[in-house]
């Protein structure tokens, strides 16, 4: 069951097409596995449409419908086939299908951050600059506690943390900003794997915790 | 050339006949021609799915690529390259037209999905990212409701039927906030800048804005 999830302000952008790469992987993941966000989103590329059919029309060049119809004839460019090869990623616990939704995206293998959490780099390959990271965290850890210097978008993809706020599960998303100060503990009995993006970087509390913050980019 | 037209509605079930006018017809936006109905465009496209029908794809052509390039061009997209997506996204419904399904989506939804990942497609390009978008008519939503019931699917296309006339019933400054959302590059800015608003106050404006509509959405339901 699913608690929580993005709010229009994500929606709205995701269909108009005007939500950054990074984001929209973070929020196409929750949406992969939530139907009544689908169904959220339909409604907005709807308007999408409704707005197409609104619009002005602008005429098309001389020329262009002859232009198109030589485009039909020439064979479709499809993706080279066989299936581009398969890119490895990191292993996720259990039965966790690894999201559709990070199709091409680069990811590293699990590095180590500190006792009992282990992050993965995913390189969005068309906003590279983006900060997305999976975060794999032990049963009982708790990432230290820290705010945020912008938007930080959390897809949980298995286990559960409670951050004092609200408990956070398998599908389950979570938007934050610099008024969450913060510190997410992960249930006992599960490790938890979110996918997160991070707008700014985190402002960890302590000392140790903001020179490894640093240290990996976060 | 304005003679091209069905004659009447196609019987269900079977793809539409061949009552277009002449081929060679340059087909062209034309203020005081009839809007096709939902049935006819259906129509179209399933002669263009099963029998690759190039009259029925002329008829898509004339009604849809204007109103494509018009959506891009209000973008931000200039003319060349307004031009050349809206032609772009005219090959890919003719490429892709059996996998439309109008019990999930209007063709204009469909459509302006995959103009939008042509789009997003090209600035990323641009930007100079490497290879491994999608494929822009997976456009990733479609079918987005592949999981739902079908009393929920018939929900959701009828629901989609009053997108246009709930749009006309909000408020102007909700229905403007929707219309930026959409068509500024930098929407949140914009919003700000127009409706005379903090930045930081943007948010809750389209949050209102989609509630607004959906509330609205929701009265036209059985």
């Amino acid at each position: 069951m699913i608690h929580h999830h993005p709010g229009d302000e994500l929606l709205l952008p995701l269909a108009a097409g005007r939500l950054g790469a990074g984001q929209a992987v973070v929020v196409s993941t929750h949406i992969e596995g939530c139907g009544e966000c689908r169904a959220r989103l339909h409604t907005l590329q709807a308007l999408g449409g409704a707005l197409l059919e609104d619009t002005d029309p602008v005429a098309l060049g001389p020329g262009a419908w002859e232009r198109t119809l030589q485009r039909l004839d020439r064979p479709a460019i499809e993706p080279p086939s066989p299936a581009p090869a398969r890119r490895s990623h990191p292993a996720l616990p259990g039965d966790v299908p690894w999201p559709a939704s990070l199709r091409g995206c680069a990811s590293s293998g699990w590095r180590w951050i500190g006792p009992g959490m282990r992050y993965a780099r995913i390189g969005v390959p068309h906003e590279p600059t983006a900060s997305v990271y999976l975060l794999r965290i032990g049963a009982g850890r708790s990432l230290p506690r820290h705010t945020h210097g912008g938007v930080e978008l959390t897809q949980v993809l298995c286990g559960a943390f409670d951050d004092g706020r609200a408990v956070f599960g398998p599908g389950d998303f979570d938007a934050a900003d610099e008024t969450v100060h913060h510190q997410p503990v992960v249930q006992a009995g599960t490790t938890c794997v979110c996918l997160a993006y991070v707008g700014a970087r985190m402002r960890f509390d302590g000392r140790m915790a903001s020179m490894i913050g640093g240290w990996i980019g976060m | 050339m304005g003679h091209v037209r069905p004659a009447t509605k196609p019987p269900a079930g079977r793809p539409a006949p061949p009552v277009f006018g002449h081929l060679a017809a340059v087909p062209v936006a034309s203020a005081d021609r009839r809007m096709p109905t939902d049935d006819e465009i259906n129509a179209w496209m399933r002669a263009v799915a099963a029998t690759a029908d190039r009259r029925a794809f002329a008829a898509l052509f004339r009604h849809f690529a204007p109103r494509v390039k018009g959506f891009l061009a209000r973008g931000g997209a200039d003319d060349a390259l307004a031009e050349e997506l809206a032609q772009e996204t005219m090959v890919t419904l003719w490429r892709r037209a059996s996998s439309f399904d109008p019990s999930r989506a209007q063709v204009s939804t469909w459509l302006y999905t995959i103009a939008r990942n042509l789009r997003i497609d090209h600035h990323r390009r641009l930007a100079g990212g490497a290879g491994g978008t999608p494929d822009p008519w997976d456009a990733e939503q479609q079918p987005a409701d592949a999981h739902l019931s079908p009393d929920a699917l018939l929900h959701a296309a009828q629901r989609e039927r009053g997108v246009q006339r709930a749009l006309a019933e909000l408020p102007p400054e909700q229905a403007q906030v929707l219309r930026l959302s959409f068509f500024d590059e930098h929407p949140h800015g914009r919003i700000a800048r127009d409706l005379g608003i903090p930045l930081g106050t943007v948010k809750s404006r389209i949050r209102l804005a989609v509630t607004q509509l959906r509330r609205i959405l929701e009265r036209y339901e059985p």
